[in-house]
This record gives C-alpha cells, structure tokens and sequence, in this order.
C-alpha cells in the first residue's frame, strides 16, 4: 500500500527535526548565558520573549547580517564569544551583529509558557541555558531570572 | 415523490411509453436508501470534538514537550487512516481526511518549532510542507493538493528573503520545472509557471548586480519551458506568457513615466543591448517554433527604452504591440478578450501619465477620440462593403 507511505515518511521527518534537537544535547557542551529582555510582542502563534545577551559583544565586527562565533565559559559561570569570524568554520554557531551585539536566530526569541511571557518580560536580570553541539546548532534549554 | 412527478409529466408529454415510466419507477424503489448520520449522533460528534480539544487546550502546558508533537502525529496517523478506510468502505470524503492530515504533519512541523525553540525564520518548515503536498499531488493529482502545494511554494519562495543561497534557489527551480513538466492539468501547470516566473525575482537577492531587468530576463528564460513540453501544453501556458509580457510592458511604462525614480544608469547600456539582443532571439525562436507567442519578444525593447526619460518610446512600444494584436488577432479569428483588456489597461496608463495634469487640453483629447472613432466606423464600413455585404 503504497499510500501508507506518506504518513510514514512525514512521522520520519518530524523525527529527524527532533533528532537534530536533541542531538545538541548528546554531542554538545551546555552554556549559560546572561540575557535581557527587550522589545517585547506577542504574536499569534504564542508568548514568546525576545532577549539580547549583553555579554556577547563583538569588537572586531559592529554590523554584519552573517557572522560565526563559538561560546566559552568565562570566570563568572556565564558565556562569552570565544571565536568569532565573518566566514564560516566548522562547529560555529551562524548569527548576526547589530550595534556590536551578537545575536542567532535560535537566541532572539523564546518561546514560554502561556501566562509567564509579561513575568519575564518585566524581569530585567534572565539567564539563557543552551546547549550547542560541536557542529554549531544550538538547542535551547530553559530561560529563567537570574539569582544575583 | 419527485421522480414520479416528472415521470409523469414526461408521459403525457408523450417523450416516454407508459411500459418504460413504471419500469423506471420499479427500478428507482429498488434502490436502496441513502445511508445518512443520525443527526443526534452528528451533533455529539462534534460537542466530542470540541470537548476533547478544549481540554487538550487547557493542558497544553501539561503535556511534556515530545508528547504534544507525538499527540500532533497521532491525529495526521488518526486522519490517513480513516482516509484509508474511507476508501476502502466507500464512505465519508477521503480527500478530505487526507487533507487534514496532511494539515496536521504541518501542525506537528509547527508543534515541534514552537516547543523546541527552532528558528521560525528558515525555510524547512515550508519545504517539508511544499515537498508533502507535492507528493500528494502526483499520487492521487488532485486540485486541492496543487492549491496547497502552491500556497506553501511560495512561502518557500518568500523565506528565502533576505538572504538567499545559490543552491536552495536552484533545487527550488528544479522541483517547480519537475511539477510542471509531469503536470497535465490547466492548474498544477498555471501555479507551477507563476512559482517558476517568480523564483526570478529571487534574482534581486541572489546577484550583487543591482539589474531592474531580472523579470524580463526570467520571462526570456521561461520561453525555452516551451521548447520541451507538447504542443497541447504550449496552447495551454500561452495566455501566460502573453499576460506576463503585457503586465512587464504595462508595469516599466507607468514606473518610468510616473515616477522619477533613476530605473537604469548608462553602465547598464551593456545589459539592455544583451536584453536587445535576446529579444530578438526570442522573436526568431518563436517566428520559427511557436508564432503565436512573438508578442513575448516585445519587452526586449524595455532595456533601451528606459533610458528615454519621457517615456514616450515605452507609451509608443505599448500602444503599437496592443494595437497590432488586435489586429492580427482578429483576423485570424482568435479570442480577442485578453488583447482588449491590455489594450484598455494601457490607455489608462497612457492617460495618466501624459494627461492627467493637462486636463485643461481635455477638449484636444476629445476631438482625437471623436476622429478615431469616427475613422475607425469608415474603417468597419469599407470592410463589410468588400465582404459583399448590401446596405
């Protein structure tokens, strides 16, 4: 039945989105990540907040729409750039700078449990934990206030 | 009953023996009745439905992450099958199941971006989709699965903006060229060449080149889809070509004389005497391949004509092609609708660029339409005389 193969192969591709998610966490290092709300909308496919990263901070590059970075621990338990180059490499995680800050795609928004979007919003002080595999994707872990 | 009504009125119409009328009827009450839903058991269905689905609502919270797209991939499981069966069984609308269940592979696509924090802004979710759809289409070439298919390409195409990669656009082109080359339906092959003609536009993301000429060279390029489909196929896709080059001609005409904006600089020379030079390849190709379609090497001239700040030579360009199609159409007895509608459009534009300022000429403008008017009843009258008709 040739037919039954069309739920087949679309359960095998929602598989393998799910497969490369958590993929980040089985090959990957866990970063913590000290985050700002800004801007903060909500449209309608669900509460999100969008975050800046206050510590990831560019000096070579100020403006650019494709840069490539890699994360490292600093002394304070937080992320900081590592390496961040305007071509790619391997294990580099892909983002943009505006203003000096570094920011990906997967970091702008995150998306919170209904209800909890305005908490979060109006807590100034968050903190971001990722994991990133060693081929630079990025999975998103949880997103909560920062004790400080 | 209705039958037997009409029945009867046909036998004393005498359209139908008396014999025949009660065979009829005999056969009609031998059929069965039409299996239908207790109404009770279809308003509980739905209050079920309802119930079920608020209540998953209300935990959405609950349910950890993996279960909600697993939950999403039960229903499209739940839906292919009672498809299935209602198939099988010859029950229900199997499209319709199908339908939703492929709505549902997009709500689990959707589901599992949302609650694994996957970026929105990429364009896998509308490929996964477009990519379905497709394949739904060449297995069961259904009308609404090439509706859909072309709703979720051009959300690809729209999520390739602002940046856009070589190898996505090419792999792009090649799965809308396979859609339209294994197409044979008026629809799939309509949506699949706007997709085609649109993924030029691309071009602009694509090409450091800063050229305004892209749509012009997508439709050029376009002309040689024409060279490896059959003929029944080229009478099907012509009007497109013909609306697409009218629409070019028509768009640069009222941009260049509308607006002051600086189209095109003098180091494009270069790109508008290629674009020349295309055209008429174009016009020779179709002279010898397809005659029907010359008209698409009309916006070749656009390239040069831009640079003619009045642009009088785009008005002149517009009103000659509009006028000649007319014409030849008419004469060799072909639709004239689609020629009237772009020779109306352009008359508007026409207008309003040169004489909407210069209202106070109106009465010039009037004695113009009066003459052409009355020229063209000289016209009439001369050919129907030499047709041989009598006054």
């Amino acid at each position: 039945m040739k037919s039954w193969l069309f739920p087949i192969l679309q359960t095998a591709v929602v598989v393998i989105l799910l497969i490369s998610y958590y993929a980040a966490s089985w090959f990957g290092e866990q970063y913590v990540l000290r985050a700002e709300p800004y801007d903060p909308f909500d449209p309608f496919y669900g509460e999100y907040v969008m975050l800046q990263y206050p510590d990831l901070i560019s000096t070579t590059v100020t403006d650019d729409d494709s840069v490539y970075f890699t994360l490292k621990e600093s002394t304070d338990g937080y992320a900081v750039i590592d390496r961040l180059e305007t071509e790619p490499f391997f294990g580099a995680i892909k983002g943009s700078v505006f203003g000096g800050s570094v920011t990906a795609p997967q970091l702008e928004q995150f998306y919170v449990e209904q209800g909890l979007g305005p908490d979060l919003e109006s807590a100034r002080n968050l903190e971001v934990t990722i994991d990133v595999s060693s081929w630079g994707t990025i999975r998103p872990v949880d997103l909560r206030e920062r004790s400080e | 009953m209705d039958t037997e009504h009409k029945l009867k009125q046909w036998q004393q119409a005498g359209l139908l023996e008396k014999e025949t009328a009660e065979r009829i009827l005999a056969f009609e009450k031998r059929q069965p009745a039409p299996k239908k839903l207790p109404l009770l058991l279809m308003i509980g269905l739905v209050f079920l439905s309802l119930a079920i689905f608020s209540f998953v609502a209300a935990n959405w919270q609950a349910i950890p992450d993996l279960a909600k797209v697993l939950l999403m991939l039960a229903l499209m499981w739940l839906f292919y099958t009672i498809a299935h069966f209602s198939e099988k069984k010859v029950f229900g609308s199997p499209l319709l199941f199908r339908v939703i269940g492929l709505a549902m592979f997009g709500a689990a696509l959707l589901t599992a971006a949302q609650t694994f924090h996957f970026p929105l802004a990429n364009s896998v979710l509308p490929w996964a989709m477009f990519l379905a759809t497709l394949a739904h289409y060449f297995y069961w070439r259904h009308l609404i699965y090439s509706v859909i298919g072309f709703f979720f390409g051009a959300l690809v195409l729209l999520s390739f903006m602002p940046d856009i990669g070589w190898l996505e656009w090419i792999l792009f082109i090649a799965v809308a060229v396979a859609w339209f080359y294994f197409s044979k339906e008026f629809a799939p092959v309509v949506f699949s060449w706007i997709l085609l003609f649109a993924s030029g536009f691309m071009l602009w993301g694509l090409v450091d080149y800063d050229s305004v000429l892209w749509p012009i060279w997508t439709l050029f390029a376009l002309v040689l889809l024409l060279l490896i489909v059959p003929e029944t196929k080229q009478r099907m896709i012509r009007p497109l070509y013909l609306i697409a080059a009218g629409m070019l001609i028509v768009v640069y005409l009222a941009v260049r004389g509308q607006t002051f904006i600086g189209l095109i600089d003098e180091s494009q020379l270069g790109e508008a005497i290629a674009l020349a030079v295309v055209g008429i390849g174009v016009l020779l190709l179709s002279f010898f391949k397809f005659r029907s379609l010359m008209w698409v090497a009309v916006p070749g001239v656009i390239g040069l004509l831009l640079f003619d700040e009045t642009a009088i030579g785009l008005a002149v360009a517009a009103e000659l092609s509009a006028l000649a199609y007319l014409i030849i159409a008419q004469r060799q007895n072909e639709p004239l609708g689609l020629g009237f509608v772009y020779f109306i459009i352009v008359q508007f534009v026409i207008y309003i660029i040169y004489a909407w300022e210069r209202l106070d000429m109106s009465v010039f403008f009037l004695i113009g339409a009066l003459l052409l008017f009355l020229l063209s009843a000289v016209a009439w009258w001369v050919n129907r005389r030499k047709e041989g008709a009598t006054p």
